[in-house]
């Protein structure tokens, strides 16, 4: 994908997500249905720009793309609009008072909004301003504490599982970085396994069970 | 329209009813609620990669919120095969205060047949004998030995691969060559084998194909059945029993008709057709034949009885004991282990096996071991490494947390635990008194609980099941003995119960109705008792053998 091609964003195409679909995902307008969500839902440019250096820094360029090279920042923020990973349930009236800031007219939480304002309070000034070093201590630092044994659900668990799920469900993710074969073919029962030897991401019962 | 018998529904049964039917001679009428799907042309999704589905194969949850919110329950529901599952919101049904039922349906040509977890067990006398055993529901009219042969005929069709272990309690039956187990599984088969020898762990059985038959092709190892398989590698009515009909020349299809009602004639005492409204149209038809099979799925094959109440019928058709509706089942059913099982890091496997393994019954065979039950209970499940999904729980950024999760993570392995449902009165359908659906028929109510003896079954399968795992070296991360909602086994069953006595059943041994002798109930709606197998296979056998004796019982003139 390339840049040209991810700035064709209006609010009013958000409403359906199908601009954003063809154009990050590359499906096909016909097949994305239309659906009665409130455009402002629509990321900003400098949410989205949030969301891509988020996703970057999750899942890096390594031998393969990163994350937020191929789009995964526009499908987090789709994602999040449509209620993946049950990201649009309501708060519990008594949950933490620095979410609750952030709740949306239907009693979810504004995920992005959150993160944004997270990050800056961890980075103390625009997270995307940041230098490169304080940037990854930010996001250690809210993602040590998401996953922390006193967390049980995390609005950063959700986002970090919609970054997983637009890679690894993407070509270069699926494909690339691990290995796709939709029609095995056979089933061998035990094989040695290799370090480095990469998984397969059309093992669905896996994927399914985590 | 006359025809010789109508089959309403195209599901695993109607399949069946139409095959035999037809190619005994008889001209015959499917009709089919849902829409058509053509084998290997309309499996729209079958061959998408994740990439090219708009939701990732995710899907939409808001719009699964807003229109799927029971169907999006089910394990096999998925971006790629909502297609293949009932919209919710178009198509209700009623359930009573405090009852918790998913009730999973495909309205389509096919049915569930297209979505089914292919798995296929055969009955034993231990099931077929449990209401006379411990006096819960009413005696089975038939034996295993009434029924064998017809397993054979049906599993020759059908195509099952399985291994042979000489269960008493879990007959063998006409198997293609087994899938394998994989080293984890093998691993755990001998250890529980060690510690307890009545306790066998084998690959479960699953219709689908080890070897090409009938111009169908072998598995390929996708995994991916509920999208429809163009190999026709597993057994749907697409693959199999449709084709088969078809060939004979006497077979009619309609789909886009819900039946309506059956109509009976108090004269000659005889069910004469049916009526069915056009979905799309609403304009209502009829048909006529001279016998009818009704095989709508348990509970819609009650749903129509019960909406063909006429003046000579007051409570439904084919209602005169009252039972009609009640003692309905399903399997209690819920995860009873899960363990991480370390040890074979070095080890994995390729390709997507269609099927997992099963634990057969073991308790209350012939001593009553169970405590605070006296029915069976059994285990589905597998070991399985995890994936990059895994990574949704676990802490990590950066290029060292997507390099672990590049490999096969950890192995786990899982054991569900399906424990037989008692037949009870109070558990049962009715029609609602007040609500329609679009097509004008009254909705069906639920009323439905588990009892205390399926809580104690699965209490003991989550012990068992702990135990099992921890001797083949697995370290137990948890467990649950609560059931899911009712339906959540996908294995509702009962409505139109089978029994020796016209007053306190509905159905006879030939899945006849004890008031109209050219009525025949050949789904789920016919079960007395619930087993803790998978019963799709039970109703096939069951179908092949009412179309045998009704076809002889209308050679005879006795129809």
């Amino acid at each position: 994908m390339t840049e040209t091609q991810e700035s064709g964003w209006n609010r009013r195409d958000f409403i359906g997500g199908a601009a954003l679909l063809a154009l990050a995902l590359g499906v096909p307008l016909a097949a994305v249905r239309m659906s009665s969500l409130d455009p402002a839902d629509a990321p900003t440019e400098a949410q989205r720009g949030l969301l891509r250096e988020v996703s970057q820094l999750v899942l890096p360029r390594t031998g393969t793309p990163g994350a937020g090279e191929v789009g995964v920042g526009d499908f987090v923020a789709l994602a999040l609009a449509h209620g993946l990973e049950k990201s649009r349930q309501p708060l519990d009236d008594n949950a933490d008072p620095r979410l609750l800031r952030f709740r949306r007219g239907d009693g979810s939480l504004d995920h992005v909004t959150w993160l944004a304002a997270e990050l800056e309070r961890r980075a103390g000034m625009d997270f995307l301003m940041a230098a490169s070093d304080a940037r990854v201590a930010a996001l250690t630092a809210l993602d040590a504490e998401a996953f922390g044994p006193e967390a049980k659900t995390h609005p950063w668990r959700t986002l970090k599982a919609l970054i997983l799920t637009g890679y690894y469900t993407s070509e270069v993710g699926g494909a690339q970085e691990l290995r796709f074969e939709l029609v095995p073919g056979r089933f061998d029962p035990d094989l040695p396994l290799q370090p480095g030897d990469r998984a397969w991401s059309s093992d669905w019962t896996a994927v399914d069970f985590g | 329209m006359q025809f010789d018998a109508i089959v309403v529904g195209s599901g695993i049964t109607g399949g069946w009813a139409a095959k035999e039917l037809t190619e005994a001679g008889l001209k015959v009428l499917m009709i089919e609620r849902g829409r058509e799907i053509r084998h290997q042309q309309d499996y729209a999704t079958e061959m998408k990669a994740p990439w090219e589905m708009p939701w990732r194969g995710a899907g939409d949850a808001e719009l699964y919120a807003r229109e799927y919110p029971v169907q999006m329950l089910n394990r096999h529901f998925t971006e790629y095969t909502e297609g293949h599952f009932v919209n919710d919101a178009q198509n209700p049904y009623a359930k009573a205060a405090g009852t918790d039922f998913n009730w999973f349906r495909s309205y389509q040509l096919g049915g569930r047949s297209l979505t089914w977890g292919r798995q296929c067990y055969r009955w034993s006398d231990y099931d077929f004998g449990a209401n006379q055993r411990d006096g819960h529901g009413t005696d089975w009219p038939i034996r295993y030995a009434d029924l064998a042969p017809w397993y054979d005929k049906v599993e020759d069709f059908v195509g099952i691969s399985g291994a042979a272990e000489g269960l008493p309690q879990l007959p063998d039956g006409r198997f293609q060559p087994p899938m394998a187990l994989n080293v984890v599984e093998e691993h755990a088969r001998a250890a529980i084998r060690a510690k307890w020898p009545e306790r066998c762990l084998t690959v479960g059985r699953t219709a689908n194909l080890t070897e090409a038959k009938d111009g169908r092709g072998k598995c390929q190892n996708r995994s991916i059945c509920a999208r429809g398989c163009s190999y026709g590698a597993y057994f749907s009515t697409q693959s199999s029993t449709l084709p088969a009909a078809m060939k004979t020349g006497r077979l009619t299809v309609i789909t886009d008709a819900v039946v309506e009602a059956v109509d009976y004639d108090p004269v000659t005492r005889r069910v004469t057709g049916v009526r069915y409204v056009d979905t799309r149209t609403r304009q209502r038809r009829s048909a006529t034949a001279r016998l009818v099979f009704l095989n709508a799925g348990a509970f819609n094959s009650v749903q129509v009885l019960l909406n063909s109440a006429s003046e000579a019928m007051p409570g439904g058709l084919a209602n005169s004991s009252g039972v009609l509706g009640t003692h309905i089942m399903d399997h209690a059913n819920t995860l009873s282990a899960m363990a991480l099982m370390p040890g074979f890091e070095g080890r994995t496997t390729f390709g997507n096996r269609p099927t997992g393994v099963v634990v057969a019954r073991y308790r209350n065979l012939d001593v009553m071991d169970g405590v605070g039950h006296t029915r069976g209970f059994s285990f589905q499940g597998g070991a399985l490494q995890s994936t990059w999904s895994a990574g949704k729980r676990e802490a990590g950024i950066g290029a060292d947390y997507k390099d672990k999760l590049r490999s096969p993570g950890m192995w786990r392995m899982v054991l569900v635990g399906f424990a037989e449902c008692l037949p009870r009165a109070r558990n049962r359908l009715t029609l609602d008194p007040a609500r329609k659906d679009a097509n004008g028929l009254p909705l069906l109510r639920i009323d439905f609980a588990f009892g205390p003896e399926e809580q104690a079954a699965l209490a003991q399968a989550k012990a068992d099941a702990a135990d099992m795992l921890g001797a083949a070296g697995g370290k137990v991360l948890m467990g649950f003995d609560r059931p899911g909602a009712g339906g959540t086994a996908i294995h509702e069953m009962g409505g139109a119960r089978m029994g020796h006595d016209p007053s306190t059943s509905v159905l006879n041994k030939w899945s006849q109705a004890h008031d109209v002798p050219n009525l025949f109930v050949t789904d789920g709606a016919q079960m007395s008792s619930s087993a803790c197998q998978n019963p799709s296979l039970t109703y096939m056998a069951l179908t092949a053998r009412a179309c045998a004796a009704a076809v002889s019982m209308l050679r005879e003139g006795k129809l």
